[in-house]
This record gives structure tokens, sequence and C-alpha cells, in this order.
């Protein structure tokens, strides 16, 4: 390769500016002056550890904080296992019924998520359509699914599981079916086949689909803000009511910080499955 | 190969939903026989060998293996093993785990496994090979793997379905040799699904020609090869000449063409072209009835130059009937 002239480094540096200093200014910038103001102390004297301290001490703060994290290991849980049972028939049933779901499933992606939410509330607030058709029947069903965790839960099901089993759907129709009519061909049970051939095949897959799913839920916003209750919040709430209601700057910055070191650990998580390639996976 | 039938199917038919398929097959094969099902794709060979292992149900008709049937049976409980095109092996398991595997699910002790794997692995030469994953192997070697994986299982039938067409022409013609060994050695009764004549030619005790989902013909590779019993038959095994008659069509050999100078032979001619092949030379010769291949020795073969008048004659032929050319 021929070496670099001083002028062509200038180039390039003149290249990557406009998007470095773009990043800089909106990204960078901010995550920054967050961070110092997180730091700040409330008399103004200098720098504490007091917010942190507040998130992790404060009752209501660490209510809303294992409030959320129920809500987002439900959803991950849930959405990866339902996910999972779907891509399994979509992938292995060869039928109208599968087809038709096939290509359908995706369709809740395609809906704004503030119309889906209050679509939902029709269905299910205690006046809504499921209380309607129980009175046709002479009863007064109530599905109790708002303001509180159920009805946020339910809604995130709702939006993740088409991404989870679009996610899962792809890994499963990557396994040659040789593979597993091998398997059976030894001697294998579907049990065994799924334990020991589609599960470890698939796992990697289900892993990102987990990540996804948790970083996208542990700062949800309007899903908790429309459906969710009063006490407890959801962090993303929480952290609004703070900068928008109370002007508590530092606290919401502590709070960001906080939310941004939980996704963290899922990026981890993440980019340690994406990284490590086992032995077998190595071309 | 004794005389002792291994395999039997009686009667079978499998249909698809838009009618393709097999019809009415009947088939016996021997202990320790090799046959292969021969056609172009689509002709139902590969639906035959799925049936047979479970993968497929049959319609009607019973498939009997040591006189009892399976058709009934999920794969898993039929004593036959199977080996696909590619992608047999578990990618996620080495090379042992792979050939494990099937012993574990019969819970066979870990020392007799060890014992039997490693043995297994010399008998295909891949000793030292345990603890490699497939995609870290080629293609030849993961097909003996994937092929001693299944003889360690001791299947009553091997079924083979194309396990050497992914690989390239000279590892072919390798594998084709030593399964060939393995199987007299170890007196395996195998069905064999190919599209390729050659390969059916090399390896089988008995060759199965199938057309359309129905078999055209079963023999040995000598009898389909000089008495094929219709025109399919006798163009889709080697090299054939076809002559259109008004009320028949000749077939001939290439080898079977004798080419005269001067008009001693009864079909006139002009040397087309001629083309040298190794220890035999193919000479293309126009004639009234088209183009007709002869096959010459080499010596013989510079003798004739294009342009020049010559005539033919054959030593062995076949004739069919027009009505039956439908096919």
């Amino acid at each position: 390769m021929e070496k670099r002239t001083w002028k062509t480094n200038l180039f390039i540096a003149a290249m990557i500016a406009p998007s470095l200093i773009l990043t800089m200014g909106i990204i960078i910038y901010p995550i920054i002056n967050t961070i110092v103001t997180s730091f700040r102390s409330s008399d103004g004297s200098g720098f504490s550890l007091e917010y942190y301290k507040f998130i992790f001490t404060d009752k209501i703060a660490v209510n809303n904080i294992t409030y959320t994290m129920g809500i987002v290991i439900v959803t991950v849980m849930g959405s990866i296992v339902i996910s999972y049972l779907l891509a399994l028939y979509l992938r292995f049933t060869d039928s109208k019924i599968s087809k038709f779901i096939g290509t359908m499933y995706l369709l809740p992606r395609f809906i704004p998520q503030l119309v889906a939410v209050y679509a939902m509330i029709t269905v299910i607030r205690d006046t809504g359509l499921l209380n309607r058709i129980s009175r046709l029947f002479g009863k007064d069903f109530r599905p109790g699914l708002m303001y509180n965790a159920k009805g946020i839960t339910l809604m995130n099901l709702w939006f993740n599981i088409p991404f989870a089993t679009m996610i899962i759907v792809a890994s499963l129709s990557a396994i040659p079916d040789s593979v597993i009519e091998s398997a059976r061909d030894v001697g294998a049970k579907k049990l065994n086949v799924f334990f020991k051939m589609i599960l470890p095949l698939s796992f990697k897959d289900v892993m990102i689909a987990m990540t996804f799913v948790f970083m996208s839920n542990v700062s949800a916003f309007t899903t908790p803000y429309v459906i969710g209750g009063n006490n407890p919040i959801m962090l993303g709430v929480y952290l609004r009511k703070q900068f928008s209601e109370y002007a508590n700057y530092e606290l919401a910055a502590a709070l960001s910080v906080v939310m941004f070191l939980f996704s963290s650990v899922s990026a981890v998580i993440y980019i340690y499955t994406n990284l490590k390639e086992k032995e077998w996976e190595k071309v | 190969m004794g005389e002792k039938i291994k395999l039997e199917i009686r009667n079978m038919t499998k249909l698809y939903k838009n009618n393709d398929g097999v019809r009415n097959i009947n088939l016996k094969v021997k202990e320790g026989e090799l046959i292969t099902l021969l056609g172009p794709s689509g002709c139902g060979k590969t639906t035959i060998l799925r049936t047979i292992g479970g993968f497929l149900k049959c319609d009607s008709g019973s498939i009997l293996i040591d006189r009892k049937p399976i058709e009934h049976l999920p794969p898993e409980k039929r004593p036959t093993s199977i080996v696909f095109q590619n992608y047999n092996l578990w990618p996620h398991m080495t090379v042992y785990e792979n050939m494990a595997f099937g012993l574990k699910l019969r819970k066979i002790p870990k020392a007799e496994r060890h014992r039997q794997i490693m043995e297994m692995l010399d008998l295909v030469k891949m000793t030292g090979m345990e603890k490699k994953y497939p995609n870290q192997m080629s293609g030849g070697q993961q097909q003996r793997i994937a092929i001693a994986r299944s003889l360690l299982l001791k299947p009553e039938v091997l079924l083979l379905d194309e396990p050497f067409s992914a690989l390239d022409a000279k590892i072919r013609s390798q594998m084709r040799e030593e399964l060939r060994k393995f199987q007299i050695d170890l007196n395996i009764t195998v069905v064999f699904v190919t599209h390729d004549q050659e390969e059916a030619m090399a390896l089988s005790d008995r060759i199965v020609v199938m057309n359309k989902g129905t078999f055209e013909q079963i023999g040995t590779p000598a009898d389909v090869y000089n008495n094929p019993v219709n025109k399919y038959v006798a163009g889709f095994i080697g090299d054939m000449n076809f002559i259109e008659l008004a009320d028949k069509t000749i077939a001939v050999r290439p080898e079977n063409v004798l080419i005269h100078r001067g008009t001693r032979g009864g079909i006139k001619g002009k040397i087309r072209a001629t083309m040298v092949l190794g220890h035999y030379s193919e000479v293309t010769v126009d004639t009234k009835h088209g183009i007709i291949k002869a096959f010459v020795s080499c010596e013989n073969s510079n003798i004739f130059h294009p342009g020049e008048s010559v005539s033919l004659s054959f030593t062995k032929f076949h004739e069919y009937d027009k009505k039956d050319l439908a096919s």
C-alpha cells in the first residue's frame, strides 16, 4: 500500500469532520453534561454521590426500580417463551394457518405505539370491549388491567412478541432439515431433538432477542405513561416527572445514568454473545 | 450377498398434493445387496428412500424389513439409517459427539461407546479427527463421518441419498470405492439414490432405473447397459445413438458403430469431427438420420478426416417399437 501523505490525511480528516462534530454535539456533549450534572451536590458546593444514594435508598425510588425490573423481566421471559413457541410452530408446521400467521405476525410492528396503546385500552379497560361482551351474557367482567403492572406487561408483550419471533424464526430457519432428520434417524425423540439440536443451535439468537427486548423495555415511556398507575411508576415516567414537573435536573440526570447502566448490562451480554464465537461457529 | 430378502416394498404408493410421487412400487432387496435407484430429478427416487427411512408416510402398501412391516413406525424407531446429500452432521458437536449421540440414546455404556467409536473411526481412516467440528473438515471428510455415524448404529438397511453429489469428481470416485469396500466387508444392505448413471454403474449390484414415479427396469449394471428394455432406459444409461425409422427406433451404442471407408456399411455419411478422449476417440458422422456418434480406438482415429465420405454398420443394436415411444 502507498504511504499516506499529509494531504490525504487532511482530506480524510475533512471528510470525517462533519459527522464527528455532529456526534460530539448531539451525543457526546449531552452524555458528559448529564454525567457531570448527576454528580453535582444539592447545595451547589461541588460534587457528591447524594443523588445516586437517593435513588438506591429512597423508598419511592427503590420501589420504582423494583417495579420496573419486575415488569421488564416478566416481559422478556414472556415474550421469549411465547415467541419461541410461535417460531417453532411457524418453522415446523406446514399448514394454511401457519402460513397465514407467518405473514401476519409482524403486523403489530407497523402500528404506531400510541395508536396501539389506545386501541388496547378500549379493549381492556373496565368499561371496554371485554366488559361489554360479558354484559351481553349478563355478567360484569372487569379485567382490572388498567393502571397497574398487568396492563403494561400485556402491552409490552403485544409489542415485543412479533419482534422476538422475527429473530427466532430467522434463527430456526437457518437450521437445515437434514440436521433434525438425521437426529431422529439415529433415534432421538422430539424432546431430545429440541434440547440437543434446536435449542443449542438457536441459543445465540435467543440471547440477542432477549437483550433487545430488555433494553427497549427498561427505558419504556409511552406504554407506562398511558396505561400505568401513579405509584409505583416505571423509570421512564419517573425520570420525566423529576425533569418536567419537579425540575429536579440533578436527580433526573442521575436516573438517566442508572438507566443507562441497566441497559449496558444487557448491551455487554449482547456484545459478549456476539463476539464470543464458539469453536463450531468459526468458519 | 445372501439369498435372504432384507427389505421388501409391496405395492407402495406415495403421492403429493400435486399428484407427483410414486405409484405401486414393488421391490425386493437381498441381504448385503447394494441397490441403486437411478433417475432424473423429480422421478421419485428420493421419495422412496424417505418413505423407507420414515420421513414420509406412504399412502398405501407396505415396507418390510426382515419380513416385519415398518411403515407405521416413526424414523427413530426404524432399523434404518440415512445419509443425506449434505448437512448431515450436527454443527455444534465434535466428530466424537456426533458419533456418540446415537449410542448414548441406546444407553450404551461410556467405555463401550468409546471403543466402538474409535474402532469405526479407524475403519473409515479418520482417527485423530474426533475433536474436530464439522466446519473444520472438508465435504468428503464430513460425508465419511456421516456414513461412519450411520454404520456405528448397525442399521439393518443403510439409506444413502445422493451422498457424494456435493463433492468434487476425484473425491467422489474415491468415496465410491471406499463405500463399496465397507459395504462388502460388513455385508450391509444399502439403498443408494443417485441421478449419476456412472455412479450407479460403478457401485451397484442392481440398478433400478426410474422415470416419473415408476420403475422402468431393474437389473445388474451389465443388464441395463446391454439390454435396456425401452428407449428411455437406453437413453438414460450410457451413450446411445437413436435412429428414427417410420415404425421403429434403432438404438446403437457408439462402441457398436463401425466406420468403413467406401460403401460397405448400410448407412452413408460424412465425417463431421473427431475428438480424442484419452484411450479412445469419438467420431461424429453426418447421416440422413442425423448425427451418429462412434467410438474408435485412438490408432484408428487419425485415418478419418472431416468431410470424408464413409459408411456405417452396427455390430449390435436394439429396436424399439414406435408405439411405446410415448414415454
